[in-house]
């Protein structure tokens, strides 16, 4: 039951989706992985939504560097763990949520038992390595995994469900070449914001995912456009899994 | 025959948004890229590998649709149609 203070809080998008949804939001555990450019614009909306838990992982502390772009980390936190300063911010703009930050490298040994109790995993990493891990659990727990990527002006986001759509390793195979990569922090904002679209729509199971399809965001001449992909048969992640990819709502 | 090279992300700073290129029938996408590479440095150290091979990160589509399989870069263009290049971005 929400009370008082949610029904005042989520009052205008309670008149979008009603209260079931908003309880929807409510119920939902949703993990982060990364509270840097993508992950804070995700954790902020997802939280001032309603979204009852989030869990938000991160090893790094707040650099001068990561300012430009990484909006709940302030001057102030430089030195800070990001999570313990992602954290304060998003436990004051919505207190009414759990909001659990973890302070931890995600690797094989620590990811499996910090996603499988969740209900959708948040790629907000700045690397494929990790990326490619956190698609692997998503493919075993059957979990969907919201991807995003950015550089510069340029942005990539698609939504897999395992088994039913192409997973990140159906349509990135191999992990492009690690670099520095430029940005501005509009980029992470946009593609932020369409993952945790994509996130909503998940919990309340409404509207069109982007399941199969892969949206390519160019800043510099603001044209989005969204290309079809489609499962691997010899992908060595899900091609084990078989699921009817449905109307992906 | 004319084809068009769509690319984006990085390659688009290099080369521009969309090329068009006169080039023989039966050109492959391999063809095409090296066509294309022949004026721009910057453009062959991104797009290939050592050995010459489309980096194997690089997405490729043909009119919308992606291409995949270790023999992509032989598959053969047709007159009017789109070829784009892709490489994925990871930032976060």
């Amino acid at each position: 039951m929400l009370n008082g203070n949610e029904q005042e809080r989520y009052q205008r998008q309670i008149m979008l989706f009603g209260e079931a949804g908003q309880e929807k939001l409510k119920a939902a555990r949703v993990v982060i992985a990364g509270v840097g450019g993508l992950g804070c614009p995700v954790a902020t909306y997802l939280a001032v939504a309603g979204v009852g838990h989030i869990r938000i992982i991160d090893h790094d502390t707040v650099e001068r560097t990561n300012l430009n772009r990484q909006i709940l980390h302030w001057e102030k936190d430089i030195g800070v763990a990001k999570t313990v300063s992602a954290g304060e911010k998003l436990r004051a703009v919505n207190p009414d949520i759990e909001l659990e930050a973890v302070r931890v490298t995600i690797n094989e040994e620590t990811a499996p038992g910090l996603v499988r109790d969740t209900d959708a995993i948040v790629d907000a990493m700045d690397n494929y390595p990790t990326r490619y891990l956190l698609n692997n659990l998503a493919c075993q727990f059957g979990i969907p995994l919201f991807h995003g990527a950015i550089r510069g002006f340029d942005g990539q986001a698609t939504t897999i469900l395992p088994g039913k759509t192409a997973c990140l390793s159906c349509i990135f195979p191999k992990a492009p070449p690690k670099e520095i990569f430029p940005v501005v922090g509009v980029t992470p904002g946009i593609i932020g914001m369409i993952q945790a679209n994509e996130v909503l729509k998940y919990l309340l199971g409404t509207g069109k995912l982007l399941g199969n399809r892969l949206v390519i965001w160019d800043g510099l001449r603001s044209v989005l456009e969204t290309v079809q992909v489609e499962r691997d048969p010899s992908c060595t992640e899900c091609s084990h899994l078989h699921g009817d990819p449905g109307e992906l709502f | 025959m004319k084809v068009r090279i769509k690319a984006f992300a990085r390659f688009r700073e290099i080369i521009g948004s969309e090329n068009t290129l006169e080039l023989h029938n039966g050109t492959s996408v391999l063809g095409a890229l090296k066509s294309l590479s022949a004026g721009s440095k910057d453009f062959r150290d991104a797009c290939f590998d050592k050995e010459g091979n489309v980096a194997s990160h690089v997405v490729l589509m043909i009119n919308g649709k992606r291409i995949s399989g270790s023999d992509r870069d032989a598959v053969e263009l047709d007159e009017g149609d789109e070829l784009a290049v892709f490489p994925p971005v990871a930032g976060g």
